[in-house]
């Protein structure tokens, strides 16, 4: 059994309580019993000097019927043997019995011989049996004495009449001592239950009390320590019950399994979406819950050496028999050593989103084959009136043609815009990756982009180049993004200006950079440059943008190639994009070497 | 007057009666004349001397009672116990008929019975004895060889009411022709033609008080007497043994009913004969048995009555 602290204290306190209690009750016992015999023996000595007393006269006048009846009470007191009169000469005349058998026999020579010289009380002890002797004069002349035999053994009758009040003062004191003990024991166990209590509070996720600092002492320290650490720990640690708000409130399917995939924990969005309660998942093995990802045989192998994964698509399964598309992360979470560790799988529902993607996939088939197709026969055919096959449309209708020709075309890259943007979102897009020197494709971009420079009198100006330099790209999507850049350059310039075209080397990239001296980019707008469809408020910007995709659709295409696209641009001071792309490595270690 | 004498005067004046009655009236007596058979309604009345008479109806009442539920048949219902204080007063009322049974020693039994119409019924054996003899004795060195030698002598009798220790050795002494006086102080100076003596009122002082040489001479029952001297008796010498005597005596009032007093004296015969019979003498003063009179009464009581006149002052005190 096992006896707790609170036990072993109680019983140590008491044992001391009851162990000094028998030492004092034995020397109480012993003090009173030399006590008791000194009394007995006094009561004794004064007895025999009172009936020695009460014989004068009877001894003086010989009565022997009297000193019979005197000695006769004196045999009735307690613990008197026996007691006679003798008379001068130690004979004895009574023993206050009527048969009197000790009639006219000699007292010992000893106490003859004291009585005859002495008015001391003779006292002699034999065993349990103290017997006195007293002389008897009458006008200074022995006539006789009296002989007291007195048991001390009446003694052990009042030695335990003794001993039981002293047992009972004892058990009195020891009951007290105990109680004493077990209030003492409250009070210094009681703050230590309190922490007990506190503990397990913390333990069960409740709010760990503040504990009152009575003393000074250890105990005292102990409920201070105790106060600073729940002090501590709330300020570094969540309650459960907030960690449970959280988990209940959060969107996203949380599930927490053992390394062997067996689930322990769920939240209402798992229960949700799955269809069962928190009681039917626990227990159940993950794979059950989440469909293996493609190339993985479970959900779990899908770890990587770290423990963790992130951005999985997969589907969570329903009890119903859906399938809920969801993308999963998953996270090692360390445990306390000795116990195993846990996995923590985040689940985002993700059948919206991809419904919306599929909503578009569908839209942009429809501008295909809705939009473009009738677009290309429509500017087909302005463009054959345009090129007379109607005959002469007069000029007023060759104004119309042209009119209706250019908007068709601004449709036209309008849709191909769109379809190359929805191309690069969805990686549908097809490069075709070839090594080749950069400046050819600076100078053919720059001389499909001369006309338009043309149309708005703004020349372009190479003044830096780099021979040789080669890039891996899919050409025509690098001229593409060239032209967006230098198209929007003379867009954005003056009659007149010269937008400066410059190539070189940056941190192992190669550079093209093409600054006009433009309106520069407003500062609201900069972080908008390469959004989809992205225009600035001004009225200067809403006339010359175009249709708002091109430098998305440029920063995609560059990024595909493994380079990037930014700008340096100044209200009133002009804009420089820069088009950064990797140079080609095999040629850079040749022309290194 | 001496002081015992004094003392005794003013007890006779007091003249006191203790009546212990064992339930019912007072008034009520047998009557003597009543036609058989007797109603259970009748009372035995006992009689007795003595200067205790709660101690002394302590001492009846058990006997007493036992004796009243055997006399149903005479129609005695209760038995009383009537304690007088002089022998004087014990003759008044034997002589009234309020006293029906009168048990004491031979002298005063032979007192009442000169002055009352009284029958001696039987012998009582009280402590065992039927009969008593007192002895007078002295220290073997004090030169006594006689009594005649007593003359000028101080002796020491027991109480004054005592047979064997006064009344029984004072009138042996007496028909001696020894004439007797009595004395308070035991050292006072006596005649040489007289005998002084003074009451020790108990049997022991007197044996202490001749060993002591207090007295010259002492008087005790007889029975007593080894026992007193003990280790002593060689330091003493008897000079004079009296002639036994009855120990104790049952009288019944003459005029009482005949079957009543046959009644009483079949059943004293008989007490000692069946357990609670004996039970009830051992209570009495260790009473063997009752028994007629050897001779017939008239006869004992002759020798009591010859010595009865020495002492007849003693015992009418």
């Amino acid at each position: 059994m096992r006896i707790g602290l609170r036990g072993r204290f109680i019983a140590f306190v008491s044992a001391i309580v009851i162990a000094f209690g028998v030492v004092l009750t034995a020397l109480a016992v012993r003090v009173q019993n030399d006590l008791l015999r000194h009394e007995l023996d006094e009561r004794g000595k004064l007895l025999i000097a009172v009936v020695a007393t009460h014989v004068t006269d009877s001894l003086a006048l010989l009565d022997v019927r009297q000193l019979r009846q005197l000695i006769n009470e004196t045999r009735e007191q307690e613990n008197v043997l026996d007691a006679v009169v003798f008379d001068e000469d130690g004979r004895v005349l009574t023993d206050g019995t009527i048969k009197n058998p000790l009639r006219h026999l000699l007292i010992d020579d000893a106490a003859r011989q004291h009585v005859a010289v002495s008015d001391a009380l003779l006292v002699e002890f034999s065993g349990d049996v103290m017997t006195v002797t007293k002389g008897v004069r009458l006008g200074g002349r022995l006539i006789g004495g009296v002989r007291l035999r007195y048991s001390r053994a009446g003694l052990a009758k009042d030695q335990a009449v003794l001993a039981r009040k002293t047992a009972l003062v004892g058990i009195v004191f020891g009951v007290l001592g105990v109680l004493a003990a077990a209030l003492l024991t409250e009070a210094v166990t009681r703050p230590l239950k309190e922490v007990i209590d506190a503990t397990r509070a913390i333990s069960e996720g409740k709010q760990a009390p503040h504990l009152q600092v009575r003393t000074a002492d250890e105990v005292g320290e102990l409920a201070a320590a105790f106060n600073e650490m729940t002090r501590r720990l709330r300020e570094t640690t969540v309650s459960r019950d907030y960690v449970d708000r959280v988990l209940e409130t959060m969107g996203e399917c949380l599930v927490v399994t053992r390394r062997n995939g067996t689930i322990t924990l769920v939240n209402n969005a798992v229960c949700g979406l799955a269809g069962a309660s928190e009681e039917e998942l626990v227990g159940r093995h993950c794979g059950e819950l989440f469909r293996a990802p493609k190339g993985y045989a479970s959900l779990l192998h899908a770890l990587n050496p770290e423990g963790s994964v992130h951005g999985l698509e997969t589907e969570l399964l329903s009890s119903t028999g859906e399938e809920f598309p969801v993308m999963v992360s998953i996270a090692e979470m360390d445990e306390s050593p000795g116990r195993s560790g846990r996995y923590v799988i985040v689940a985002a529902d993700i059948s919206e989103r991809l419904r919306t993607e599929r909503q578009k996939e569908e839209f942009i088939t429809m501008i295909h084959h809705e939009v473009r197709t009738p677009l290309t026969a429509v500017r087909g055919a302005i463009g054959l009136l345009d090129g007379g096959v109607a005959g002469d449309l007069g000029e007023r209708g060759r104004e119309l043609v042209a009119n209706a020709l250019r908007n068709s075309k601004r449709m036209e890259r309008l849709v191909n815009d769109i379809l190359v943007s929805r191309k690069l979102d969805f990686g549908h897009m097809t490069f075709h990756l070839e090594e080749m020197e950069l400046m050819p494709l600076v100078d053919q971009a720059i001389e499909a982009t001369a006309s338009y420079g043309d149309q708005h009198e703004v020349r372009f100006d190479l003044d830096e180049t780099a021979p040789g330099a080669r890039i891996e790209v899919d050409p025509d999507r690098f001229i593409q993004v060239l032209t967006n850049v230098l198209s929007n350059a003379v867009r954005f310039s003056s009659a007149g200006d010269v937008v400066k075209v410059r190539v070189n080397r940056h941190d192992g990239y190669l550079r093209v950079a093409v600054a006009d001296r433009g309106p520069g980019i407003p500062e609201k707008f900069r972080d908008q440059v390469f959004e989809p469809f992205a225009r600035a408020d001004e009225a200067d910007w809403r006339n010359k943008s175009g249709t708002g995709l091109g430098m998305s659709i440029s920063k995609a295409i560059i990024e595909e190639l493994g380079g990037a696209i930014s700008f340096d641009t100044e209200v009133g001071g002009g804009t420089t994009f820069r088009v950064d792309i990797p140079e080609s490595d095999k040629l850079r270690e040749s022309h290194v070497d | 007057m001496t002081r015992p004498g004094r003392i005794a005067a003013a007890l006779f004046s007091s003249a006191l009666i203790v009546v212990i009655a064992c339930g019912g009236r007072a008034d009520e007596r047998a009557e003597p004349s009543s036609p058989a058979p007797f109603e259970a309604t009748g009372i035995i009345t006992f009689g007795s001397v003595s200067l205790n008479p709660a101690s002394e109806h302590e001492v009846f009442r058990p006997f007493v009672d036992h004796v009243a539920s055997r006399l149903r048949e005479v129609g005695i219902g209760r038995g009383r116990v009537v304690v007088v204080d002089s022998i004087s007063k014990m003759v008044e009322e034997l002589n009234e008929g309020r006293i029906d049974v009168y048990i004491d020693s031979p002298f005063p039994v032979g007192f009442v019975w000169k002055r009352t119409e009284i029958d001696l019924l039987l012998r009582r054996w009280k402590r065992g004895s039927e009969t008593y003899r007192s002895v007078v004795f002295v220290r073997a060195d004090s030169g006594v060889n006689s009594v005649a030698d007593l003359a000028g002598k101080m002796i020491a009798f027991g109480e004054p009411f005592s047979t064997s220790g006064f009344l029984m050795p004072k009138a042996a002494l007496a028909s001696t022709g020894l004439m007797l006086d009595n004395y308070e102080d035991a050292a006072a100076s006596i005649p040489p033609d007289r005998v002084g003596y003074v009451f020790s009122n108990d049997a022991e002082n007197t044996m202490f008080w001749v060993l002591k040489g207090k007295v010259d001479a002492g008087a005790v029952n007889e029975d007593y007497y080894q026992a007193l001297a003990g280790s002593r008796v060689s330091e003493l010498k008897i000079i004079l043994t009296t002639e036994a005597v009855p120990r104790n005596l049952v009288c019944v009032r003459r005029s009482l009913d005949p079957r009543v007093t046959d009644a009483l004296k079949d059943l004293l015969l008989g007490m000692d004969e069946d357990e609670e019979g004996q039970g009830v003498l051992k209570g009495f003063e260790e009473t063997a048995r009752f028994d007629p009179w050897p001779g017939g009464p008239e006869r004992q009581l002759a020798g009591i009555m010859d010595l009865i006149q020495y002492v007849e002052e003693d015992v009418g005190q």
